[in-house]
């Protein structure tokens, strides 16, 4: 708390604090998707004729907005006191917010573009209640200064009760780099982020402008590439060579694929850090958005290695931590080695003390059933080109090669699903394309459902759904199918673990 | 909990067979009621709507006219009838040591262990319908995002208060 702007701490009258005035002119910049609210009110004036109301209108929009954001920001206040965080807002129904320091996992800085001209960053103080963003509370906008001090003073407060809980780590152990990533890296990791999805938005992009660009070419369109070649006088020798014109359509459509891999690599990871804290993981990223979020290892809850079946072949494996704390509200765990080699992600994991499996491990394997999902999406798929190209319709052999991609896809996935209990963590692994290692601790699980239907009934097969904290709701860990003993056993041991941590 | 070890019927065929084999004890047999109560009030909406989607929909487009009306009104009783008591059944429970152990369902049966130390807090429930029947629901809040929260319907008002209080003696503070 030496810093000047350290908001002030312990007074009997809590010291409140504004946000920074500049947060006025954040909300200016939010107001332009809001405007879209703006729209039905503009066609209905249109329609009704009122054409002249139009300008008008839109401006007592703006200045209702702006009269809006200038009230919410003069009746929000906050003070940091000795032990907690209060937050009073609300124009008409006022909500006052007592956040006390234990309960405050962790305090995230983040800084978009404009922030970062202004000066300011969003504060978010995670507190790992349930439900989502809404019970988190977060200070929109206050000077980086201010902020960064006012997550010193929750840190040293946090690590202070640490200290005199159990006096653990060396204080020489400071902030460690433990991982970065150079732009070489960078340029590696957004090869092979080969984009299908920058392919697919620039392909509808020229599809929908493709009357209003001023030049009419569609790079994948290989007419326009033949056009192209006749205004150099080559395509008589073009049209006896035709794979020449569809050569330069699939390398655009390769360059933009990559492309867009490498663009969202460096946008997203531009001066990659990873260091350890006393207590914590730390990672700032972002090249026009930067992020800087700090993990408690404690916190973390598990660990998930992902990989695609090509960058294994290279040895290059990302790194996710699965924690209590949020990643800016867009992934539920956090990329710690977006993009690293197994002999850079092994000190990471050993920071949290979950290790890789070793290399002897016995891996149980999954029922093949874990594929009828699949062959059930394949038969449906195969049944409807089959009607497709009975009633004419020639695009269903496409459904049909899809349909027996998907089963191939799902027979094989199901090989790749295995597991292994390594005493105090459980290894799962599914995969095949993309591989993913789910590393979890036994005192992570907080609850474990054992589920079983009627078809895996009837096999003897049980699969388990484990309760971990943080991560997302949809991606919960679990090991399918396996025998209902093993099931059943397994279950038992994990959680006699987690009863005695 | 003494009232967890109950012996149970055998009858490999009774409904409640699925429970015994588990070692759970079922739950109030008045917790029938209240899902047919609630099963009712959300069958009568869907079938009035199937009703009314039949005299002003099919009957303008030719459609077969009666076979919603029908079809709406005899899943919706069938609904409210029969399946209530099997689905009350099927939920089971134990107060073991250390541990609460909820099971529900039969086509899809989820049988959720949640040790005690686990527990962030506890509710204890009373709906209307509940009310009515001197029952109430215990949900357990744990902190996985999975699971957040287990709800076990069906017990007897006092007993859902007692095991409550059994819960509540296990939770250790562990935060700092």
């Amino acid at each position: 708390m030496t810093d000047a702007a350290a908001p002030p701490t312990a007074e009997a009258e809590p010291h409140w604090l504004r946000l920074h005035p500049a947060t006025l002119a954040l909300s200016i910049a939010k107001l332009g998707p809001r405007s879209l609210n703006f729209l039905p009110a503009i066609a209905a004036l249109g329609v009704t004729g009122n054409w002249a109301y139009i300008v008008p209108a839109f401006l007592l929009f703006l200045l209702f907005s702006l009269l809006a954001a200038w009230l919410h920001w003069l009746r929000f206040r906050f003070a940091v006191g000795a032990d907690e965080v209060v937050i009073e807002s609300g124009v008409l129904a006022r909500q006052h917010r007592t956040i006390p320091f234990d309960r405050i996992q962790d305090v995230s800085i983040e800084q978009g573009l404009i922030a970062r001209v202004l000066g300011i960053a969003k504060v978010e103080f995670e507190t790992g209640a349930g439900g989502g963003k809404d019970h988190d509370a977060s200070l929109d906008a206050v000077g980086l200064d201010a902020a960064e001090a006012l997550r010193g003073v929750i840190r040293a407060h946090r690590s202070e009760l640490a200290t005199a809980l159990a006096p653990a780590d060396a204080p020489g152990a400071e902030d460690r780099l433990l991982f970065a990533m150079g732009p070489r890296r960078l340029l590696i990791a957004g090869l092979f982020n080969f984009s299908l999805a920058a392919l697919a938005v620039f392909g509808a992009a020229m599809q929908f402008f493709d009357n209003l660009l001023p030049f009419d070419f569609n790079i994948f369109n290989p007419v326009d590439w033949i056009d192209v070649a006749e205004a150099y006088g080559l395509d008589a020798w073009l049209v006896a060579h035709r794979w020449v014109a569809g050569l330069g359509a699939a390398i655009s459509l390769l360059f933009i694929g990559f492309a867009g891999g490498v663009a969202t690599m460096f946008f997203t990871n531009w001066g990659f850090r990873l260091t350890r804290e006393p207590r914590a993981l730390r990672r700032t990223r972002g090249l026009t958005t930067r992020t800087d979020v700090a993990m408690p290892v404690r916190r973390v809850q598990a660990a998930i290695l992902v990989t695609g079946w090509l960058r294994e072949r290279f040895g290059w494996h990302e790194l996710r931590l699965q924690s209590l704390a949020s990643d800016g509200g867009k992934e539920r765990d956090h990329q710690v080695v977006p993009f690293g080699t197994l002999r850079e992600i092994d000190p990471v994991l050993a920071t949290v003390a979950i290790d890789r499996p070793p290399g002897e491990t016995r891996w149980e394997r999954s029922h093949h059933i874990v594929a009828l999902g699949g062959l059930l999406g394949a038969v449906i798929a195969a049944v409807g080109g089959a009607v497709a190209i009975a009633r004419g319709e020639p695009l269903g052999s496409l459904a049909i090669a899809a349909a027996v991609l998907l089963a191939l896809a799902a027979l094989v996935g199901a090989r790749f699903r295995l597991w292994a209990d390594l005493g105090d963590r459980v290894a799962i692994r599914r995969g095949w394309w993309k591989p993913k290692l789910t590393l979890l601790p036994h005192a992570s699980v907080q609850s474990i459902d054992l589920r079983t239907d009627f078809v895996l009934r009837p096999l003897g097969l049980a699969t388990l759904v484990f309760g971990v904290p943080g991560g997302s709701a949809l991606g919960s860990h679990a090991i399918p199918a396996i025998p209902v003993g093993i099931a059943q056993a397994l279950r038992t041991r994990i959680l006699a673990a987690g009863g005695a941590a | 909990m003494s009232d967890a070890a109950i012996p149970h019927p055998t009858d490999p065929f009774a409904p409640e067979a699925i429970n015994a084999v588990d070692g759970l004890t079922p739950v109030d047999p008045a917790f029938r009621h209240v899902l047919r109560i609630a099963t009712l009030l959300n069958a009568l909406p869907l079938a009035i709507a199937a009703m009314l989607a039949d005299i002003f929909l099919v009957r303008a487009i030719d459609g077969p006219y009666g076979l919603l009306t029908v079809l709406g009104w005899l899943l919706g009783a069938l609904a409210v009838a029969i399946l209530p008591s099997r689905r009350a059944q099927r939920w089971g429970y134990r107060v073991g040591e250390g541990q609460l152990r909820v099971a529900h369902g039969w086509l899809f049966r989820t049988d959720t262990i949640v040790p005690f130390v686990r527990v962030q807090h506890i509710d204890v429930g009373q709906g209307p319908v509940e009310r009515w029947f001197g029952l109430a629901h215990l949900v357990v809040h744990t902190s996985g995002t999975h699971n957040s929260t287990v709800t076990l319907p069906g017990l007897p008002a006092d007993l859902a208060a007692a095991m409550r209080e059994t819960i509540r003696r296990h939770i250790h503070t562990d935060f700092a």
